[in-house]
């Protein structure tokens, strides 16, 4: 992990919006109205199969999914082709695009997509992964759930969730799909919409995988405070989140609901760990390493903010399956503030083995 | 003479009169002189020279492919909706390949009513045809698939190897196909018993291969400098070591070109710089000094006195190589 202290005019990277959902979601609905929408911003769409249209500014190009493993098959080396060779000709183009949306089918799994901006050299010169964003519909997504493991590993991997379709459920039922989602993944803020009407600025540039805008990991996962309203967390509730901060910290346990069966049948889930006294850098950073070499196939994501010992600066990182990015980040808002927290979402984790090895860290 | 075209430059090529042809990302080519004609509507994404000698011909994000000369644009191949994206000519032979998603097709520049169309399993990331242009070779995922090009109904001849071949050239004697893979390396193999050479030891990718000096040396891009691989004798580069030509730590090698009868071969770096160099002397000509965007064309004449590159920003130039 290196130290970037110099300020970062980065931003000439085109960003990607990875967009996933389950078929009848919604997705459509809301690539309709990234397309439509009075925005002044000039988007490229990446969809699968399918002509290249040009609406207005915008321009929708057709992809094969062409999904290839690099390096003898190593499931973390798995890439897009197609998404190369789209982004290297996008790149081409005279003016740019201020932001590349890439719609995958409903069976995709996200992990070779997002893999893609971080395993080619060529089109991370260029573009940087924004977010994962999944499109689930209220209704349906028990079912969905329950018979379909892409769905799981969508609702997992995401880095934002949109709730749609909320018109449909008793407020109740939208509380117990927003408990499932949280289960699934701890981190991802949700976002409550009907026909995709969720503002467009809440799901574009979000900076997800950028390590200076990772400012906070809440993993209030099983906090039944979730789903209110005011709860969702976006860009806007940041300054306001120390003023409502939930006792969070493994505080109510683990309940093993019986209808989470079938859900629990693909092993996902979100592991949240919290310390509260400092880590000693190498120990730490070696931990890491060695459980996303050795689970970096069942690792779908991984985040973490860490209180390093003799450190004024708080450590962050994010992962995706093997690939793990780390840096020194800003100074810590308050003492409260100042402590070690990380979430795993992945299968067949040991939440036990996971607790002991990161708590063997402490400096 | 330097140009500022304001679009991202795809593809340099020199004319049979030596005079340099520019293909951007804003749908013209450019001439030497000042000129420009408009191909596509959008970006033009690959070009070559046109089997003829005159005028480049090129593929677009608009789906079509296109004969481009001063006087005029006329369009060869229109397929809505596709990109073409590779784009392989052959003097020998007159004909005119192109790839758009998984189909191959083929043209022949002297009869506007042949036509070919060899589908693949996967997409066609470039094509390259053989020496004498009865041949030709489409990169794809798992390996390069061989084609005789005006052959309606045939197998293709699969050059099997896992992974994603992003780029392939012939040697001039049309005995060894080199591919550029998507990790850091290259393959090859000689053709007539598809023995297998790994080329690797690259520290980004070879995206860029250009054989020069008779066919006996390939260099390529993705090091600090050109890689120079020797291909004299009939085993190739098998068990020998490559040479490294002009490392710059600072920088790394983007594109390449070589002229095909002389030990000249010209780079393109990734700060924008442009030399030339004799290997037999090794000695570095600089072409263009300043900085600036990374090189993404490049094109030496076959006497090696002239070379034109182009750069990601539309920054592009032709100059005399001072030897």
């Amino acid at each position: 992990m290196t130290d970037t202290t110099a300020a970062t005019p980065t931003h000439s990277k085109t960003p990607v919006t990875v967009l996933t959902g389950y078929l009848g979601a919604g997705k459509t609905t809301l690539l309709n109205r990234i397309l439509s929408e009075d925005h002044g911003k000039k988007y490229a769409v990446i969809v699968n199969e399918f002509g290249e249209v040009g609406i207005d500014n915008d321009l929708i190009v057709g992809a094969d999914e062409e999904v290839f493993e690099m390096n003898n098959g190593c499931v973390c080396c798995t890439v897009r082709g197609d998404l190369i060779r789209v982004v290297s000709g996008l790149m081409k183009r005279k003016g740019g695009f201020d932001a590349i949306i890439v719609e995958t089918t409903g069976l995709a799994d996200p992990g070779p997509v997002a893999q893609t901006f971080f395993v080619d050299d060529d089109v991370r010169a260029k573009t940087e992964l924004d977010s994962v964003t999944t499109v689930v519909d209220a209704k349906h997504l028990p079912l969905r759930l329950a018979d379909s493991k892409e769905a799981v590993e969508q609702v997992a991997f995401a880095d934002q969730i949109i709730l749609n379709k909320t018109d449909l459920v008793s407020e109740p039922e939208l509380a117990e799909v927003e408990r499932m989602i949280r289960k699934l993944n701890p981190l991802a803020p949700i976002h409550r919409a009907q026909r995709s009407n969720v503002p467009l600025d809440q799901v574009l540039g979000r900076g997800s995988f950028d390590l200076q805008r990772i400012e906070e990991i809440e993993p209030d996962f099983l906090n039944p405070a979730h789903g209110e309203p005011g709860h969702v967390h976006d860009e806007h509730c940041d300054h306001d989140h120390h003023g409502h901060d939930h006792d969070h910290h493994g505080h109510h346990g683990h309940d093993h609901d019986h209808h989470d069966h079938d859900i629990e049948a693909t092993g996902i889930r979100g592991i949240s760990l919290t310390t509260r006294k400092p880590l000693n850098a190498n120990k730490v950073t070696a931990w890491l390493n060695e459980v996303l070499q050795a689970q970096g196939p069942d690792i779908l994501r991984a985040k973490g903010i860490l209180d390093v010992a003799g450190e004024d600066r708080r450590l962050v990182f994010q992962a995706v399956h093997m690939i793990l990015e780390g840096d020194f980040q800003g100074p810590w808002k308050s003492d409260a503030d100042r402590y070690s927290r990380l979430v795993f979402i992945g299968r067949n984790l040991d939440e036990a083995k996971l607790r002991e090895g990161f708590e063997a860290c402490a400096a | 003479m330097p140009y500022a075209f304001d679009a991202y430059v795809t593809a340099v090529s020199f004319d049979a009169g030596q005079k340099a042809l520019f293909a951007l990302g804003d749908g013209t080519v450019r001439f030497e002189d000042g000129a420009a004609q408009t191909a596509h509507d959008g970006a033009i994404l690959a070009a070559v020279r046109h089997p003829s000698g005159q005028g480049l011909v090129s593929g677009g994000d608009d789906g079509r492919l296109v004969w481009t000369r001063a006087d005029g644009a006329q369009e060869i191949a229109s397929l809505p909706g596709k990109w073409i994206d590779a784009v392989a000519a052959s003097a020998a032979s007159g004909l005119i390949a192109f790839a758009a998603g998984r189909d191959l097709h083929v043209r022949d520049a002297a009869d506007a009513a042949f036509s070919r169309t060899f589908a693949h399993d996967k997409t066609i990331a470039d094509l390259a045809f053989e020496p004498k242009g009865r041949r030709i070779a489409a990169a794809t995922y798992g390996g390069v698939w061989l084609w005789y090009a005006r052959i309606e109904d045939q197998k293709p001849a699969k050059l099997d190897w896992a992974g994603s071949h992003v780029a392939c050239v012939w040697s001039p004697d049309g005995k060894f196909l080199i591919s550029a893979m998507q990790e850091n390396q290259l393959h090859g193999w000689r053709v007539a018993d598809e023995k297998n050479m790994r080329m690797g030891g690259y520290p980004a990718k070879p995206r860029s291969l250009a054989f020069f000096s008779k066919g006996n040396l390939l260099a390529t891009s993705g090091a600090n400098g050109v890689v120079v691989w020797p291909f004299a004798g009939t085993t190739g580069p098998m068990g020998k070591q490559a040479a490294e030509v002009g490392y710059d730590e600072a920088a790394a090698v983007v594109q390449v070109a070589g002229a095909p009868n002389l030990s000249w071969v010209a780079a393109g770096l990734d700060d924008g710089r442009v030399w030339a160099c004799d290997v037999t002397g090794q000695r570095i000509v600089p072409i263009k000094a300043e900085k600036g965007a990374p090189v993404t064309a490049l094109a030496i004449t076959p006497d090696a006195k002239r070379v034109a590159w182009g750069c990601e920003d539309g920054e592009a130039g032709v100059a005399e190589v001072s030897a």
